[in-house]
């Protein structure tokens, strides 16, 4: 039975050292120069991430920071980064450009943030279709990530136009309203007859002949074809849906005809709307500065809707592994306002996403499209209201865009959709969750005898918590000037005209509503406890009534009497929640994050980065694998020896320095004369008598039949094949390229006193048995690397394991089990016969047994 | 019981006061923000400060300034000074001018708070 191990082995053996002389033959070209290089590159990565990580603390949170540290450290890490970019470039000879071009984009934004000021543009209209977070100055949050989508794979935007924020200022300035608005930020607090006052200023004011034109010749653009539907006049206002969500704040026209008259007044209505106490007490309550909003204005082209929703990319509610989506006859307004009982679906959050929950609502009222401009709210014809109104197919659909939606945007969005008659999904809008942790607001522990429950209602939390205080239920939104300090505010629907008093409100309830409106998102934000949809809060409950509310998981307990000792959630606010530190923070979105995780994925390119992170990701795997492909291609030089080993393995050592002590023209080497540190310890668990087998364990009739086919392509003279057994060593550094029988390792790392500069990158592959073993043992190898610490991904049989940042001992030590993990290996296949064999073979190997 | 403590942040930055002003706060004190100097030792003359914490370079008058003043009016107060261009003159001249402790940009939060600590009861 050990013939042919024999002669597989002494078949590769000479392969190694045929191809060996071939290529150390035929190419001389310097492979120190390469390494130094790599070493440069190295260093400079190490710095980067250093500064990188630095910034990220700094930021955190736990120190207090100004302009100046941030300017300073940014200057620092841009240095870094075009040191690193241009050593790269030499490294990789100019082979990833596009690097260049990202790091510059990414500077631009961030400097942008820094200064807050970037280059003003001139452009008084702008395309919704190249409307862009780089654009975020000029044409607001909303419409930056509205046309952003436009590019993304299966997602449909509408047609229309930006009107920008310097449209705005030129507006402003045009009929003298700038200096009003400074009266007004000096009074509003008092005089609230002052937004009036702006408000009919603006109402009447005209356009600048240049911005009137711009507008005109846009909306000709839009409306010159076979539809020339109406317009949707939309607020997007710089700040608003970037960091806070500003939900429902601002006007928002419908149904607008697109003529130049009627988009002008509707144009004028969404600037007045910024000028208004529910935006002025937002800002009041977040601290910002009402003054600093700049409005650039949406004109979208409308959506023949038959239907139209929200989706929820993931539950606010302390469930966001589920997505959620509410969907209604008509026009989404009645779902954004809360005005129907939507149909309503929990999706398990997944790459295929699955159905959880589906709650078909009572529909007995729409909005829709007035003939002549506007909308109204209607009865839903009978047959229609309980119908669902998509069906499974658009339901995943929905889901799937939701997916593709949020990975975009990095954050869990908010996003209103519309569906046209033939089915076909439009995305209207998309905004960032307000996502709280819910545990400061997590209801204390009530004592169940010492309270007396008047009410129980079912419905769902928008935001989990108790509150108690006064009930008020409000019968014009003009009574809510009445509400009390502390009340619970009791209402038929959920209405976002209710932030003017949820800095003071305990508890929300409302009989009507979703989670996914914007009262709901505001009630997450100003962190109030509320329960929407929950039948008849409005009857069972009285005006003055003192009552206690514990919002929870399904509905709401309702105490008699105000229990102070179990509202509130003590912590406060937190230092995320200051405005302030999440405008400057605001920058770390583009260099923190890492989006670019797989090397495996088609968009592992330089293009496909996004942050500063993601460029110092790509330079590693790019600058490591530089050195494994030199390798592989025989970059080399003459210093080549064959190391003598107890065990059969085969190995050729190219030294760059201080890998090897032997002297001058020496062509074999020991192990004892191994000083590269990594190598060393490798050979040393290797070589492990008991790890390594010599006996030839039994292969199974179809193992076998695999196994020679692979031998035969192993073998044949022609066969191409990578340089086998050979390490490219110095004192500190290791690049082994090994093939035993059928398995293919390629092992790079780093292995110095400073751990920042240390790594093993490990590559398994190959095989002789069918792909059911193989891919155990893939698990088994896993298993085990992750237990030393090892960052594993499988594809097929192919592992790829990464470690880095640990101290040298550490270090070698990995490194000697990994040394027996190789030689344990090479015949492992032959006896994992069940899928539980893997779990009893790592077992044994972790503890040290290393019989097969 | 007494009065909670009381401590003033004098820095032309707003998330400086902003941030510093939410920490100290959990930890009960009372805490007002000033974005300068001026209006900032006015309300010295009306209200009982434990604590002034201020920057060092600022417009107007200046971290160095106010220390001076403060000491001159209310020695009892004690100053901690925070700067962004932190070197070895400018923590000399803060200590000629008796400043309770000097903190460079960016000031780890647990930091200040342990030398607000110690000022206050070193005071008590």
């Amino acid at each position: 039975m050990s013939r042919p191990a024999l002669g597989l082995r002494s078949g590769i053996i000479e392969l190694g050292r045929r191809l060996f002389r071939k290529v150390a033959g035929n190419r001389s070209c310097d492979f120190r120069a390469l390494f130094g290089q790599f070493r440069r590159v190295l260093d400079l990565h190490n710095t980067a991430a250093e500064r990188i990580a630095d910034m990220g603390e700094k930021l955190s949170g736990e120190y207090i920071f100004d302009i100046v540290y941030i300017r300073q450290s940014y200057n620092e890490l841009h240095r870094v980064f075009a040191a690193l970019l241009s050593q790269f470039s030499l490294l990789t000879k100019d082979r990833y450009r596009g690097l260049g071009r990202r790091l510059e984009g990414i500077d631009h934004e961030v400097r942008r943030l820094i200064d807050d000021n970037g280059e003003p543009s001139t452009d008084l209209v702008v395309p919704l279709a190249s409307a862009r977070m780089s654009r975020l100055q000029d044409v607001g949050g909303k419409m930056a990530n509205l046309g952003s989508l436009g590019n993304l794979a299966g997602i449909t935007i509408p047609q229309g136009f930006v009107i920008t924020t310097r449209s705005f200022d030129d507006f402003m300035q045009h009929n003298g309203l700038t200096a009003q608005v400074d009266r007004l930020i000096d009074d509003w607090e008092t005089n609230t007859a002052s937004f009036e006052r702006v408000q009919t200023a603006i109402r009447s004011g005209a356009l600048p002949p240049a911005v009137h034109d711009a507008i005109a010749g846009a909306l000709q653009a839009l409306t010159n074809g076979p539809h020339q539907g109406f317009l949707a006049v939309r607020s997007s206002a710089v700040g608003e849906d970037g960091e806070f969500s500003f939900a429902g704040q601002f006007e928002t026209v419908l149904n607008v005809p697109p003529d130049m008259q009627s988009l002008t007044t509707a144009y004028k209505e969404v600037v007045a709307s910024l000028f208004s106490a529910r935006p002025f007490h937002y800002c009041k309550e977040i601290g910002c500065n009402a003054a600093e909003i700049r409005m650039a204005v949406g004109c979208i082209r409308m959506i023949d809707a038959t239907a139209s929703g929200v989706t929820y990319s993931a539950d606010p509610s302390g469930h966001p592994e589920d997505m959620l989506i509410n969907a209604a006859w008509g026009l989404g307004k009645a779902v954004v306002e809360g005005q129907v009982d939507a149909d309503a679906y929990r999706v398990a959050k997944s790459l295929r996403p699955s159905l959880r929950e589906r709650r078909i609502g009572a529909k007995t009222k729409m909005v829709i499209p007035a003939l002549r401009g506007g909308t109204v709210l209607v009865d839903t014809p009978a047959d229609l209201a309980c119908r669902a109104v998509i069906d499974d197919r658009t339901l995943m659909n929905l889901a799937n865009q939701a997916l593709t939606i949020e990975e975009h945007l990095r954050q869990p969005q908010d996003i209103e959709w519309a569906m046209d008659r033939s089915g076909h999904i439009t995305v209207l809008q998309a905004r960032p969750i307000a996502v709280r942790s819910e545990s400061g607001a997590a209801t204390r522990n009530i004592p169940p005898d010492s309270l007396v429950v008047i009410q129980t209602f079912s419905g769902i939390p928008a935001r989990k918590g108790t509150g108690a205080g006064r009930v008020f239920i409000p019968d014009t939104p003009d009574s809510l000037d009445a509400f009390p300090k502390g009340g619970v505010l009791v209402a038929k629907n959920d209405s976002s005209q209710f932030v003017r008093v949820m800095p003071y409100a305990s508890a929300i309830l409302t009989d009507q509503g979703t989670p996914t409106s914007h009262m709901a998102s505001l009630c997450r934000e100003f962190r109030v406890p509320t329960l929407v949809n929950c039948g008849n809060a409005t009857g069972s409950l009285r005006n003055g009534q003192e009552i206690t509310v514990r919002v929870e998981e399904s509905g709401a307990v309702v105490y008699e009497g105000i229990h102070r000792e179990l509202t509130g959630d003590g912590e406060g606010k937190s230092i995320d929640e200051l405005y302030e530190f999440r405008r400057k923070k605001y920058l770390l979105r583009h260099i923190l994050p890492l989006n670019l995780v797989d090397p495996f994925r088609d968009d592992f390119t330089p293009e496909a980065c996004r942050t500063l992170h993601d460029i110092l990701r790509f330079v590693h795997e790019k600058m490591v694998i530089e050195l494994v492909e030199a390798a592989e291609q025989g970059l080399t030089d003459r210093s080549a020896v064959h190391l003598e080993l107890p065990v059969p393995a085969g190995i050729v050592v190219i030294d760059l320095g201080g890998g090897i002590g032997l002297p001058e023209g020496a062509k074999t080497a020991t192990m004892e004369r191994v000083t590269s540190v990594p190598f060393r310890a490798l050979i040393e668990g290797m070589t492990d008598p008991g790890a390594w087998h010599t006996d030839m364990v039994a292969l199974q009739a179809g193992d076998l039949i695999a196994g020679m086919m692979k031998l035969a392509d192993i073998t044949a003279p022609s066969a191409r094949v990578p340089t086998a057994n050979l390490a490219i060593v110095s004192h500190e550094y290791l690049n082994l390229s090994l093939k035993f029988g059928y398995h293919f390792t390629m092992l790079d790392c780093y292995c110095s006193p400073d751990r920042t500069n240390n790594h093993i990158y490990f590559r398994f592959s190959g095989g002789a048995t069918d792909i059911t073993k193989r891919s155990r043992r893939a698990r088994l190898i896993e298993n085990i690397l992750k237990t030393y610490g090892f960052i594993c991904q499988i594809q097929g049989a192919v592992i790829t394991a990464r470690i880095s940042n640990i101290g040298d001992v550490e270090m070698t030590g990995i490194l000697d089990r990994v040394g027996r993990l190789l030689a344990y290996s090479r015949q492992l296949d032959a006896v994992l016969h069940t899928d539980e064999s893997v779990a009893r073979y790592s077992r044994s190997f972790l503890n040290g047994d290393y019989r097969l | 019981m007494s009065r909670p403590y009381r401590i003033m942040i004098i820095d032309d930055e707003k998330i400086v006061g902003d941030m510093a002003k939410l920490s100290l706060e959990k930890d009960g004190y009372e805490v007002e923000t000033f974005l300068n100097a001026a209006p900032a030792l006015e309300r010295l003359k009306a209200e009982q400060f434990d604590i002034v914490v201020t920057d060092y370079k600022m417009r107007g008058i200046d971290g160095m300034e106010v220390l001076n003043t403060v000491k001159r009016l209310y020695p009892q107060i004690k100053v901690i000074m925070i700067t962004a261009f932190a070197n070895l003159d400018t923590a000399i001249e803060a200590l000629r001018g008796d400043v309770h402790d000097f903190f460079p940009k960016p000031v780890k939060i647990k930091e200040l708070k342990a030398s607000i600590r110690k000022a206050l009861t070193g005071a008590a």
